[in-house]
């Protein structure tokens, strides 16, 4: 079986912890109606997952 | 509704990813790979976008209007003991969804409008967070008869009672505020003086 290389796994996993924090971010700001939740999930969690995103997708290309 | 949605698609996605973390030796494999790309970017793309549609639906709701101190007046204002003030007589009978009063008669004011409207609403939090508040808060643009006609059109007793029947068309193309009559809106300068409802 072909084994992923180390950078490879860990930017996977660098990707993971950041989508993560940001899917837990986003399910704390559904439960709290004001608009500075909607702040926190648009900046917080929309960042930190695009950001995981990409870094996926960099990681994918990269391999 | 749609909070328990995203939630479960937010729990789904954790654990997952949750998994490729545990097992990283699992994308090594083709269906390793396929659940990688499902988990690291189908399915959060997903819940942005879920997410997205639950927070627009929030923000119709009359407590997120109010969750601003800089409302508090306005919310106040439907309490109004008197019939003849257009939100509190709507408020208090249920003419309008209580949950959704504000966003009943401001389609398109802040959070709920076009991009122009919500580009606005986000200068609001802004403003409300950094900046100082004006003393006195107004509307963009003169309020649109059609937050009214959206309800009050083709209803008999709108349609057929005078003076609206003689002056239907410039009701309809705004030519006339209906406020021109009906103007005892908020009147939160004069809250002071006003005795409020205490029902429900």
């Amino acid at each position: 079986m072909a084994e992923n290389s180390p950078k490879l796994q860990q930017r996977l996993k660098i990707a993971a912890y950041l989508l993560i924090a940001g899917l837990v971010l986003e399910a704390i700001t559904l439960y709290w109606s004001s608009p500075l939740s909607f702040i926190l999930f648009a900046a917080g969690a929309g960042t930190l997952m695009a950001l995981g995103i990409i870094v996926y997708l960099i990681a994918i290309a990269a391999a | 509704m749609a909070n328990h949605a995203v939630t479960i698609l937010v729990v789904l996605s954790i654990i997952l990813i949750g998994l490729l973390i545990l097992r990283p030796s699992l994308t090594a494999v083709t269906g390793g790979k396929i659940l990688a790309f499902i988990a690291l970017f189908i399915l959060p793309i997903s819940a942005l976008g879920l997410g997205s549609v639950a927070h627009l639906q929030h923000a119709t709701s009359t407590s997120f209007c109010l969750s601003c101190h800089t409302m508090e007046a306005y919310g106040q204002s439907l309490r109004i003991d008197d019939p003849s003030y257009i939100p509190a007589s709507h408020f208090q009978n249920n003419r309008i969804s209580r949950n959704e009063a504000c966003y009943t008669c401001h389609t398109n004011y802040a959070m709920f409008g076009g991009l122009k409207a919500k580009l606005g609403g986000l200068k609001h939090l802004y403003i409300y967070y950094f900046g100082t508040v004006p003393e006195k808060i107004a509307l963009y643009e003169p309020y649109n008869n059609r937050e009214c006609l959206h309800c009050h059109a083709s209803a008999r007793a709108f349609e057929e009672s005078s003076p609206h029947k003689e002056m239907r068309d410039q009701l309809g193309s705004n030519e006339m505020s209906c406020l021109t009559c009906h103007n005892k809106i908020h009147d939160v300068q004069n809250a002071g003086q006003l005795k409020f409802w205490k029902g429900p």
